[in-house]
């Protein structure tokens, strides 16, 4: 499983406290801090199920719940249009 | 060096502000030691009460008192503070300024405008021009002059739509009767004719700047408003970096040669930007651009004086833009002086 699209997300100027900005479109968003390690890892380049490996071995919680919330999560960026599709 | 004496136009900063206050608080910026004249129309207007941002203000004729009157007026400001610069801020004043720009130019008082041709272009009827000279695409839209003609076109169109007087005015309507009701107000107010012009969903993006009259502009700022007033005037607003939207707008100065003020309204939906409006003037928010380091009145008076400017100065995307209310308590004298002598 991959995201496509990302330059939308490339760009994106996230700070500390989960406020991400898209510079072209002035659009703003808010993630908490797991959005924002998700988004963080996605921006540069990791795909789905490495970065929701990432989270399950950081927080210890079952791999297979957190490949469905970062699903869900990736959902909510297509619909954004921060990404483009998801396959 | 000798102080600059910069007259301003649109000091009106009420709820639907005019954009001379702006222009007053960037020369401020840019020059603390500039004396603004204010040029008010009204002794109510509260720029005049602003002495922080004008300096001095001065009682001038409506523009339809002709042209005659208000030349006359100008110069005698002029004679009276040395006034060396006049930015007019409002749409219906500037064909007069355009007229008169070389008389004014030969007592010393001088103006940096597009000249007939150029300003002709901000006609709503005119935007498919515009909209081509920048290669960029713009709503389908019709000039009518009939609530018939209203009728027949806005299926075309479908809804919503806006109903835009040929000047001033925009009302978005969401059916035939709405439409029919903002046609008659906007005939009432401001005459024929009328555009019905189809709603682009999108983000609302605006470009402002100067253009120097031979193909460049020194200085674009692109913002997006992120609120406005039940006017559609911005109230908060963010700068943002849309590359093909700024070069969009260098092509229309390049191939323009636009020359003065200007402001470009877009839509942008995905990667298609559509043209809405052209304003050959700066708009309210112009001190939003002043505030990330582009004082665009600044570098008009520059050019309206001869002077060179720096070229391609950037600014920081994610800047924010807030506007509020204030209050000032002054003395009545200001306005007495107003209404009798027609100064203060």
């Amino acid at each position: 499983m991959n995201a496509q699209g990302h330059s939308r997300l490339a760009r994106l100027a996230i700070n500390n406290e989960g406020f991400a900005f898209d510079p072209q479109t002035g659009e703003s968003f808010t993630v908490n801090e797991t959005g924002r390690e998700i988004l963080n890892q996605m921006v540069s380049g990791q795909p789905m199920e490495v970065v929701s490996m990432s989270i399950s071995d950081g927080y210890a919680i079952e791999h297979r719940e957190v490949m469905s919330d970062v699903r869900d999560f990736f959902e909510q960026l297509r619909v954004l249009g921060l990404v483009e599709a998801t396959s | 060096m000798s102080k600059t004496i910069v007259g301003v136009t649109g000091i009106n900063a009420s709820d639907n502000p005019a954009p001379g206050i702006g222009v007053a608080k960037s020369l401020k910026r840019d020059d603390a030691n500039v004396t603004v004249i204010g040029l008010a129309y009204d002794a109510m207007e509260p720029g005049i009460y602003l002495d922080w941002f004008i300096d001095k203000s001065y009682m001038i004729p409506y523009p339809t008192a002709g042209d005659r009157v208000l030349v006359d007026r100008l110069l005698y400001i002029r004679s009276q503070t040395g006034m060396s610069v006049v930015i007019p801020t409002l749409d219906s004043e500037l064909p007069f300024y355009i007229r008169v720009a070389d008389e004014l130019r030969s007592h010393g008082l001088h103006t940096f405008l597009p000249d007939e041709k150029q300003f002709r272009l901000r006609d709503k009827q005119r935007l498919e021009k515009v909209a081509a000279s920048a290669q960029i695409r713009f709503p389908k839209q019709y000039v009518i002059n009939s609530t018939i003609a209203l009728a027949h076109i806005a299926p075309e169109l479908g809804y919503p739509l806006m109903i835009k007087g040929g000047v001033y005015s925009a009302h978005r309507a969401e059916d035939l009767q709405e439409a029919m009701a903002h046609f008659s107000l906007v005939v009432a107010k401001w005459g024929y004719p009328v555009i019905a012009q189809q709603v682009i969903v999108g983000e609302e993006m605006n470009v402002i700047g100067v253009g120097d009259g031979y193909g460049d502009a020194p200085g674009l700022v692109a913002i997006k408003k992120m609120s406005t007033t039940g006017f559609g005037k911005i109230w908060t607003g963010v700068t943002v970096d849309h590359p093909q939207l700024l070069e969009a707008a260098k092509r229309f100065v390049r191939n323009t040669r636009w020359r003065g003020a200007f402001e470009l309204e877009c839509i942008i939906y995905g990667d298609d930007i559509y043209l809405i409006e052209v304003n050959p003037r700066f708009p309210a928010w112009v001190y939003f651009a002043t505030g990330v380091g582009i004082n665009l009145p600044a570098m008009l008076v520059k050019r309206a004086l001869g002077e060179s400017i720096d070229e391609d100065i950037g600014y920081d995307p994610g800047k924010l833009y807030v506007r509020y209310t204030d209050e000032r308590v002054c003395d009545m004298r200001t306005f007495q002086n107003m209404v009798t002598l027609g100064e203060s």
